[in-house]
Formats: structure tokens, sequence, C-alpha cells
């Protein structure tokens, strides 16, 4: 099966994280705001224009650009 | 004395404790959405210090930076670990990390009066089984709590006790045992705990690393081996691998003292706010709500009163002196230096009062973040961030604290661009000379103040749209901002903030333009052999025709110009007040004409900001070749616009 990534997410569609292809730096960040792998994320909307994305995780809202989210792999 | 260090993660009312801890006193920060500066209070006669928000303890952000080194070499007496209750799970991520420090810990659970609406219940007391740090549940923002918090910071203070340490799972927990008793750890700086240094020492930290004496062959050796243990089994990088085993623990401990009966329910303001169509309308019409309400509304009523309270006392004060024979060097400092001066100045406090009170709700509300998200396209497309855009919008107000908002922006080039245009945007103390200059000369002319705010972003966008053509490497940079709730702004915060920005408002009135008043007068009225004279031959006119030839393209070449533009690098106020001491306001038609305002307008809107924003620049830019760049970049830029400002108009009239 193809791999799939956050930003193909659409608005109201979940995901569990797999693994974050990211260099160190973003990869450690993102893994700080509790993108862990078998994490459950879910798009909650999109941006005026269309980026950047707020997505819910843990309990809480965030928001990162569609270029971010492509490094979060989902299963 | 004993120290207490405050910390949490961003949103977490960190803030509102600190301030609900320590009174009225000790609030310093005027900077919104993070605590960036240093903060200090007293409580209970212990000194408490409120460290900057932040998610986790890396040693990537200069905010992660600086809290970490703070603890580790500063040794506070107690850790108050600030935690948002409804979002205890990635609040226990940092707990787990500050458990590891070697200091008592205690856990303020902030924001319960929320959890029933949230449909959450914690068990504090198994939470406290569980980490080991005392527990007290409290609301920052309505005050309850706050008894039962004081009285654990004496008991944690008291009995030094430190928090349990978080466990890993046992594949990790070997590796970490064997490195601990190894004679190599023995050689860690002073204070540090063993366990910590382990982890670090596995994580490769550099900022670790670069603090101990090369290891050992055989103990290098036995590390390297160890990670590649570690990679090999859980298929990621050592970092990676310990915070997944952090979140983890974070999991592990709030399910077990959690209970979340109803999801979250959806924001409805949200929908709006965020929406397709009506984000940015909306925003918009906030924005000019805020300037309707303090400089339109509040601004009309007061501006006219206060001018003509001014107009009669200095009359009557004359008047009086005049009856009393007084000096007329002395009543000519009160009345035409000090009064006109000061006074051309104050009359602004009740429409600044407003728009400060305004911008700090808009801070404390949770909208800044949303801005921030719809704003974000639009921004990246001039170089900018969305993050930016939170900059501009305080900017309205002062640039001090706008400048300093700016460090939420990760990526440096976008920061520095960030403070290189923020001071376009017209703040408060810009607004005076504006409204002197529209009243004079456009008077009905109600659409020329909006083309000012304008005109101001054109140049933040002409400015960023360079700076990006100019960027060779184009990097793209990551944009990754929690969307707090939206709250009720805890009055108290507003409140404190506002008096604070009003107040440094009045206060320059008090101080640096009253000195300056004084001093523009005295040398307005005398010749440098201290002869009273003429304005015209007076050595602040001598001194002023220094720079005025510079100034004659854009159509503002007499000296009492230039010495206006010269007293506000002081303060930008300074500028109506020099102009009512050389001038007065009633005869400015007689030096400018309706094109040579305009210029002077747009070049007072967009050159180099006064010196308290320049000290800020330098702060944040950290670099005096970088700060003067700005500078010369503001300037040139504001020379260059009057100038087409100026023919432009020439051509149109």
């Amino acid at each position: 099966m193809m791999q799939m990534t956050m930003d193909e997410l659409t608005v109201g569609q979940k995901g569990a994280v797999k693994a974050i292809n990211a260099p160190k730096q973003l990869k450690r960040r993102l893994m700080d705001m509790g993108f862990t792998k078998g994490v459950g994320v879910e798009v909650v909307k999109l941006a005026p224009m269309g980026d950047p994305m707020e997505v819910s995780l843990r309990g809480y809202h965030l928001c990162l650009r569609k270029a971010e989210a492509r490094a979060i792999e989902l299963r | 004395m004993q120290t207490i260090a405050l910390i949490g993660n961003p949103n977490c009312g960190k803030t509102t404790l600190f301030n609900t801890l320590t009174g009225t006193t000790a609030y310093v920060g005027n900077w919104p959405g993070v605590t960036v500066e240093k903060k200090e209070g007293l409580v209970n006669g212990h000194r408490i210090l409120d460290l900057p928000g932040i998610y986790s303890l890396s040693p990537y952000s200069p905010e992660e930076k600086l809290s970490r080194r703070y603890i580790l070499d500063e040794q506070p007496d107690l850790i108050i670990d600030v935690i948002d209750a409804t979002n205890l799970e990635r609040s226990l991520y940092l707990t787990t990390q500050l458990a590891e420090l070697g200091r008592p810990l205690l856990l303020a659970l902030n924001m319960e009066d929320l959890l029933e609406k949230e449909g959450i219940r914690i068990d504090a007391r198994r939470l406290s089984q569980m980490t080991g740090c005392p527990v007290v549940q409290i609301s920052a923002s309505k005050g309850t709590g706050i008894n039962a918090l004081l009285e654990e910071i004496e008991r944690s203070l008291e009995q030094k006790k430190l928090p349990m340490q978080p466990l890993f799972s046992n594949f990790i927990e070997r590796y970490i045992t064997t490195i601990i008793e190894d004679d190599y750890l023995h050689q860690i700086p002073k204070g540090r705990q063993m366990r910590w240094a382990a982890i670090k020492l596995l994580e490769a930290d550099e900022l670790f690393l670069s603090s101990m004496p090369a290891p050992p062959q055989a103990f290098q050796t036995y590390i390297e081996q160890a990670r590649k243990e570690l990679v090999e089994h859980y298929d990621d990088d050592v970092q990676a691998i310990i915070i997944d085993q952090r979140y983890k623990v974070a999991e592990h401990i709030a399910k077990d003292c959690q209970v979340r009966t109803k999801k979250a329910k959806q924001f409805n303001f949200d929908n709006l706010a965020t929406s397709k169509f009506g984000a940015i309308p909306l925003f918009i019409a906030i924005m000019a709500a805020v300037f309707y309400l303090s400089i339109g509304l509040v601004g009309g009523y007061t501006t006219g009163w206060l001018e003509s309270f001014f107009a009669f006392a200095s009359v009557h004060i004359q008047t009086l002196a005049d009856a009393m024979q007084v000096h007329p060097l002395l009543s000519g400092i009160l009345v035409d230096g000090i009064i006109a001066g000061v006074g051309a100045v104050l009359t602004f406090v009740p429409q600044l009062f407003v728009l400060f009170l305004l911008l700090s709700i808009l801070e404390d509300c949770g909208y800044m973040a949303r801005i921030a998200f719809i704003m974000d396209r639009l921004m990246r497309s001039m170089g900018l961030s969305g993050k930016s855009i939170i900059p501009l919008v305080i900017g309205t107000g002062c640039s001090v604290p706008a400048i300093m908002s700016s460090r939420t922006i990760e990526h440096q080039k976008q920061r520095e661009l960030t403070v290189i245009v923020t001071p376009f945007i017209p703040c408060g103390a810009k607004m005076p000379v504006f409204a002197l200059m529209l009243t004079y000369f456009f008077p009905g002319k109600w659409f020329i103040a909006p083309l000012i705010y304008l005109l101001g972003i054109l140049a933040v966008i002409i400015t960023g749209l360079l700076a990006r053509a100019l960027d060779k490497h184009k990097e793209t940079n990551a944009f990754i901002l929690e969307l707090p709730r939206y709250q009720i702004p805890a009055a108290k915060n507003v409140w404190l903030q506002t008096k604070d920005r009003t107040l440094g408002f009045i206060q320059k009135a008090g101080t640096i333009i009253l000195l300056s008043s004084v001093i523009i007068y005295l040398l307005s009225s005398y010749s440098f052999t201290l002869q009273a004279v003429d304005a015209e031959s007076s050595m602040l006119a001598i001194l002023g025709r220094l720079i005025s030839p510079l100034l004659a393209p854009l159509g503002f070449g007499f000296w009492q110009a230039s010495v206006a533009l010269l007293t506000g690098i002081a303060a930008k106020e300074s500028i109506v007040s020099t102009l009512s001491v050389t001038i007065g306001t009633a005869s400015l038609g007689s030096f400018f004409t309706p094109d040579t305002a305009l210029s002077y307008m747009t070049f007072i809107l967009l050159s180099s900001p006064c010196i308290a924003a320049i000290s800020a620049m330098f702060k944040e830019l950290g670099s005096k070749r970088k700060l003067l760049f700005a500078v010369l970049w503001q300037t040139g830029f504001a020379y260059v616009a009057a100038l087409i400002i100026r023919s432009a108009t020439l051509l149109l009239l």
C-alpha cells in the first residue's frame, strides 16, 4: 500500500502517526508537540487559503503548514 | 531568601498566576503571547522568577536553552510547573523532563474551573502519587486555590523532597543503569543528576557533551554500542526514542489520573474567525473597530476637550505670571515650553489608553494565534511568517513590545525581517503628529488617516518582497503554532498591561518630553552668546540648519522641521511638542503646505523609530551591523517614499 502523509488528510479525517521523516530539528520539534508513534490525529480545518492546516492531537489543537504535515507519515 | 522558578507550556496561564502571586508590583511583561522577558517578583518573602513558556527542554530554541540553563546553573529551591489541566498529557511531557533536573517540583494544576465544562475529571491525589510531587488545583484567572498553593510552596521549600524519576522501558533502563555506574559520570558538573546526565549522554545532547571532559576510550565505545543497539531495537534515532518514552510516561499518568466524560466541545466563534471567506474580512473589521473605538470615538471626544483645557490653562497661567511680574524667561519655559509641549502629548492619553486596552484584550483572548493561522499563506509570500502578523498588530500600539513579540518566530531570517518592518506600522506615539497635520491641512478628509496605515503596510510588503527576491536560499521553514482555547481575558492581566503601557506613555510625557520641551524652548530663545534672540537666529535654528539642506528636496528644509525630527528620535511624541514650541500649532500653514505636510508625515511614518524601539531592535537583531542596516533601510525608505509622495501630490494637486 502507498504510504500516506498527514497533508493528504481532508477535513474531518483521522489517522495515526507511523513515522516522522524530517531533518533532526523539525522532527524533534514535531515530536515535542506530541507527534509520536501511534498517536491519533484529526484534521480540524484548513486556513482560508488552503494552508496551513489545523489538527487536533492529544486533546489540543495545533496549526502547521502542509509542508510540515508532509513529514508526518500515517498508517 | 529562597528562589522559586515558575515554568510551564505557553498558554498555560503562567503569567496570570505570576501576577496573582506577586501582586501588581512585579509585572514588567508588555510582551504578548509568551513570556520572554525575565520577570521577577516576591511571594511570601521568597524570590519568584517567571521562566519563558516552553513545551520541552530541548537545546534548540533560545527560550528552552535559557530555562534549562537557569534551572541547572541557578538551582532554584523549588520549581512550580504550571499545568493546563485541560491539556494534561502534553503538559506532563515537560514535567517528565523537569523531574530529572534534581530540584523539588510542585505541580500547579491550573484551569481547574474549566474542567467541568470540558468534561474532564482529574484525581489530584493519584497524580501526586504517580509523580512524587505535591499537586495543587488552582484557577489563576478566578483566583481559587491560591491559598492552598501558598501553603504548599512553604511546605515544599521546607521538605525539599525530590520528584520521582519517570521510568522508561526496561530495554533503555538497562543502559541507563550501566552508564550511571561508570566512574566517568562522577565528573558531571555539580548539581546535575546522574540519571539526567546518562540520558543526555545517550541522546548525544550537544550542550551536555560540551560541558564534559572527553570520555575514556572504553566508555566511549560502550556508549556508541548502546546507541546503536537502541536505534536497531526501536528503528528510530535516540532522541526520538527518548521523546517517545517520555510521552508514554505522560500518557500512562494521564490515563490513570484523568477521566474524560465527553468530548471537548467545538468552538463556535472559531467557525467564523477562521472560515474560508469570513476570516480575513473579520480580521480587518476587528482592527477597524479597534481604531474606530480608540482614535475615532474616544479620541474625537477627548482631544478637543483636553486641547481647550491646556489652552485655557496656558492663557490663565500667562496672565497670572504677568500679574506677579514673573521673569519672562520663567513664564516662557512654563507656558510656551512645558504646557505647549507636554500638553500637546498628554492630549492623546485617553485614546491611547483605549487602544492599548483593546489590543491587550485581543492578545489575551486567543485570537492572535488565529490571525497568524489565517494570514500565514499571505505573509509567507512576502518572506514573512504568519506569526509576523502579531508584532504588526501590536505595533499599532507601540513598537517596543511589538518588536519583542517577534521572538516567537523560530526562523532567524523571518524574525529579523519582522523586526525591521515592524516600525513601519505607525505606533500610538506617531498619532499626535498625524492628527496635528491632518486636522490643520486636510480638515474633513477622513480618508487620509487610513491611507497612512496603508502606506505603512505597503512599506512592509515592499520590504518583504525585496527580501524574498534577494534571498538566494528560498529556504522554507517550520510554522508550528498551538491554537489555544479561546478564553475571556483575565481582567487583571489586561488591566496591568494597559496600565503599564499607558503609564509608560505618560511617564515619557513627564520626563523626556518635559525635558526636551524646556531645552527646545531655551535653545530656540537664545543665541550661542546667550542673548535673548528671535527664534530665527537662535542656537536651535543654527543646529537645525545643519541638517535641513538634506531634507530640502522633501519640501521641509526649514530648521524647525529638522529639529522636530531630531527630537523625535528621543520619543516620537516630541515631534509635536517641538513643533508647538518652535512654530506654534496655529501657524503651521506658514511653514508647511499640504504637499510638504504629506511628505513630512510620510517621512515620520517610515523613518527610524524612537530610541526605545531602536534598542529593542538591537536586542532582537543581536548585532550592530544588522541594526545599522535596519535603521538605514528604514530612513532611506522613508526618504525615497517622501520624495515620491511629494512629487506625486505636486503633479496631482
